[in-house]
């Protein structure tokens, strides 16, 4: 009996033990960005400040947006880094975010790029695109998409892969685009916005959790077309080497600023801040490069291949408002397509 | 009259207890944390569905049976449970019957191979599932197929073979516990192999049937895992339930979906428990087990034989292809050997591997001594509301892992408990989330011992404690340390309930499995996959030496639900 106690004992001992050690100065990140790049960004920002130790989780903006919802009472992050800003416009209505402009970043930054208040900041922007597998399109013998209304075509029923528009700020950013481009223009739902996502949502084989994994799907040839944000399909479909083609709807497609905000109440806001500044220099920019994001700081290094403004017929989408109105327009969108 | 009889007992038995201040002050006890950590959670969810905002509103609830979109999912679940209910009861009676019933060869490979998707992490099975038989798949592209695994044919498959070694586990111990005799008997008055089987053999293995199929079926309806990587658009209510909340934060929404799951689990649980496991024939006589008769025919054994090595075969596919992904460069494209996903998992994870460690190792310790205190008193004592502190402790049992999360954020995200974003709620939840097979395994073994052996002790002057600490445990170490094998596995796997409680001060392995799957990373999560089969097998062999080394006995097998 001795030894069964003497086990139990020495297996809590060595529980408890290794819960004491932990770092001093931690800073806790909710990110969007994809794990295998958040770790790129955070080692580096790591490596220029050795005195703190990054804690983070990776989440899709709209999750985090749904997380900072839950712990509003007891927020158990300091910053949001990156993902769509709709979602940071969103948390900032619902008083989630704390503001920020001592930051020197917030001086230069276009006033399209940034909160007046500063609750949110601009980090990078992005454009909507379609990735379609090569060898899927020669079997279907179908051209790939190059509008909005051919994703309806019959040849890709249950072949498009899309992320939920609620969890992915992709998705939301995609909706946002459909719901211009489709009908009036203006933001919100009209009858044939309705008509129009409901047949989309047909179409859809599987939705996603991750806005990007849609592309590394279409790339292993699981689906025939995805949409996706077009750093991110040239970072994990295209340079990895999958038979695949990027697209993009004529009618004109939909946009992102990818942003970054100071959580109200966080636990470490000196140390946010910290990582908050560094995150807008040139030498954090730069590292977009390898992502082909487009870096909002105006001195760091675009990538060879990225998508630019001039590239692509960019939609009038009034962010802000798709921002403010989240919440009713994915309750109008769960009613079109069912999906929750 | 009655009434006055139970009275006087009910009066009684409060004395009895109150003459006994350490019973008393465990039993408080006891029943203060069953309160907290099992129905607190539960009247919350009911809560938030029907008074959502203090007032009576179930507008979800009304609202459930008019929308399909809300209905259909819990439709679809129940058509999947019933499905793989009827396809893992059946094979795993081939394989039960395989292993007890013939004398074919390779039997201890055959349990192993059996065994394994029982300690393997959640999402490997679907992850398999999509490389070898989706629309890119190894094997749809050799075949040049054209079928669609996601939805309902990838579901049915990945939780036949997930759950179908529960189901193996009960029929193997049905199947071994027949009296030979009785099978005898009817060969002897001339019945044929075949009629004997029909008439005899299957007739008394029915409630073991009906248990299995019945826990394979909850198992199912409560699977998140590979729902999650490969429902399609067949949406099941355990994915709704976590995108109401998690994608949301719909806890109204999230709540009632619950309550949907909840019903049909519990309706199970209670049959099960109640109607089934009371008409067991198999009864223990004390005579030595597993010696039933043996076919030997070849006709017979031949095509058992054959079926289980396919089964075998698949499973070793299966695990066989997603080690052979995690080695591979670029997952379904590329496969050039690299030992990238594991540098990168251990430099994402290193932590997660730390974090979860620890938490189990806290966890199942606790976890395993409140099982067995709970088992001893159930067993040993009577008090007022035994039956009740049965009853509730092992009622987690037919709670989805699902709910138990949603239940949880709803009761610990404010005061008088507030434990969200800590760790100790995570290990609350691994606590009295496996705690029920602890307590149903002590209860089996206490009822093996004969209580003489005890009662010798406090005749001696032996109190309560001493009693317990120097007598019963012992007697019941070998059962009560399996059993926290079973839990540590089961806090390194788990993945549906800790979902929701997990935060960003504390990260676990399955959960970064999880995010990896969502980004279709397949590479890496298959490596995650690895090490923490690669932590569970140490453990297990770890386990298995050190209780060598201190008791003779060894452990008993692996217990299992």
């Amino acid at each position: 009996m001795a030894k069964t106690k003497l086990l139990i004992v020495s297996l809590l001992l060595v529980g408890l033990l290794s819960t004491a050690g932990l770092a001093a100065e931690t800073l806790t990140i909710y990110t969007a960005y994809d794990a295998d790049q958040a770790q790129v960004y955070i080692e580096a920002f790591e490596a220029a400040n050795p005195d703190i130790d990054v804690a983070w989780v990776r989440l899709s903006s709209g999750e985090v947006y749904t997380r900072l919802t839950a712990e509003a009472s007891n927020p158990q992050a300091s910053l949001w880094f990156g993902g769509s800003n709709t979602s940071h416009i969103a948390a900032a209505k619902a008083g989630l975010l704390a503001p920020y402009t001592e930051s020197l970043a917030w001086q230069y930054i276009a006033p399209q790029f940034k909160d007046p208040e500063g609750l949110w900041i601009g980090l990078y922007v992005g454009y909507i695109g379609f990735v379609s597998n090569t060898e899927f399109l020669a079997e279907a013998g179908v051209e790939a998409p190059t509008s909005w209304q051919d994703l309806l075509k019959p040849e890709f029923t249950g072949e498009i892969t899309i992320a939920y528009a609620f969890a992915s700020g992709t998705a939301y950013t995609t909706l946002g685009g459909m719901l211009t481009a489709i009908g009036s223009p203006d933001p919100g739902f009209d009858a044939d916005d309705e008509v129009y996502v409901a047949a989309f949502s047909a179409q859809v084989g599987q939705y996603n959790s991750s806005g990007s994994a849609a592309a590394t799907m279409v790339g292993q040839g699981e689906f025939g077309v995805g949409i996706v944000f077009s750093h991110d399909i040239i970072k994990k479909a295209v340079s990895p080497g999958y038979p695949v083609v990027m697209t993009f709807p004529a009618e004109g497609t939909s946009y992102e600023i990818g942003g970054m905000a100071l959580i109200k109440d966080g636990p470490e806001p000196e140390l946010a801040k910290v990582f908050y500044d560094w995150a807008m220099t040139t030498e954090a920019q730069d590292l977009y490069e390898q992502f082909y994001r487009l870096p909002l700081n105006p001195e760091a290094t675009l990538a060879e291949g990225s998508v630019k403004a001039t590239d692509v017929n960019v939609l009038p989408i009034d962010l802000i408002w798709y921002g403010d109105n989240k919440d009713a327009m994915l309750d109008k969108w769960s009613e079109v397509t069912g999906e929750y | 009259m009655k009434l006055n009889v139970y009275r006087r007992e009910l009066r009684g038995e409060f004395r009895r207890l109150f003459r006994d201040p350490v019973l008393l002050g465990i039993v408080s006890v006891i029943f203060t944390f069953l309160a907290i950590f099992i129905l607190f959670p539960l009247v919350k969810i009911l809560q938030h569905s029907l008074w959502p905002n203090g007032a009576f509103e179930p507008k979800y609830f009304m609202e459930f049976f008019q929308k399909v979109y809300y209905w259909r999912p819990l439709i679809n679940s129940l058509i999947v449970g019933a499905l793989v209910s009827v396809c893992g009861t059946t094979v795993a009676f081939i394989f039960a019957y395989g292993i007890t019933r013939t004398d074919i060869p390779f039997k201890g490979a055959f349990r192993i191979v059996a065994m394994m998707p029982i300690v393997s992490p959640p999402f490997l099975i679907a992850l398999a599932a999509i490389l070898l038989l989706g629309n890119h798949g190894v094997i749809t592209d050799a075949l040049n197929l054209d079928w669609d695994i996601y939805g309902l044919p990838g579901l049915v498959l990945t939780e036949t073979l997930a759950y179908f070694p529960i189901a193996f586990m009960i029929l193997e111990g049905v199947l071994s516990k027949i009296d030979p005799s009785i099978e005898e008997a009817a060969l002897d008055m001339g019945a044929s192999k075949l009629r004997t089987f029909l008439t005899v053999t299957l007739p008394l293995s029915v409630p073991g049937i009906a248990s299995a199929g019945l826990l394979v079926f909850i198992r199912s309806l409560e699977d998140f895992g590979n729902p999650v990587v490969i429902q399609g658009r067949f949406r099941v209510l355990t994915v709704a339930a976590y995108h109401a909340v998690t994608g949301r934060y719909n806890l109204p929404l999230g709540s009632t979906l619950a309550i949907f799951m909840l019903i049909p689990t519990l309706m199970i649980f209670v049959v099960q428990k109640y109607y089934i496991a009371r008409r067991s024939y198999v009864t223990v006589t004390g005579k030595p087990s597993g010696i039933g008769l043996k076919t030997t025919e070849r006709r017979i054994k031949i095509p058992i034989f054959i079926a289980m090595l396919a089964l075998a075969g698949i499973i070793l596919m299966v695990y066989g292809v997603v080690l052979f992904g995690s080695f591979t460069t670029l997952w379904g494209f590329d496969y050039t050997f690299t030992l990238a996903n594991y540098a990168y998992v251990f430099k994402v994870g290193g932590q997660y591997v730390w974090d979860t460690l620890r938490i189990a190792l806290v966890a199942t310790p606790i976890g395993g001594l409140l099982s067995i205190i709970i088992a001893y008193l159930v067993v040993r004592k009577r008090f007022v509301g035994r039956g009740m502190m049965e009853f509730v402790s092992m009622l987690n049992f037919a709670v989805p892992g699902v709910v138990v999360g949603i239940a949880y954020i709803l009761a610990f995200n404010n005061p008088p408990f507030q434990l969200t974003g800590t760790v100790f709620i995570i290990m609350l939840v691994f606590i009295f989330r496996r705690m029920p097979v602890g307590i149903r395994d002590g209860i089996a073994q206490l009822q093996q011992i004969d209580p003489a052996i005890e009662e010798a002790s406090s005749s001696l002057g032996a109190g309560f404690f001493r009693t317990f600490t120097r007598v019963t445990l012992p007697l019941v170490a070998p059962a009560f340390l399996s059993g926290m094998v079973y839990m540590f596995v089961r806090c390194m796997t788990a993945i549906s309930a800790v979902i929701f409680v997990v935060s960003a001060g504390v990260q676990l392995l399955t959960v970064a499995l999880l995010y990896e799957v969502d980004q279709a990373n397949y590479a890496a999560a298959a490596a995650y996959g690895y090490v923490i089969i690669g932590i569970v097998l140490t453990a297990i062999v770890l386990m298995r030496f050190v209780v060598g080394k201190l008791f003779k006995g060894g452990l008993t097998p692996l217990g299992g639900e």
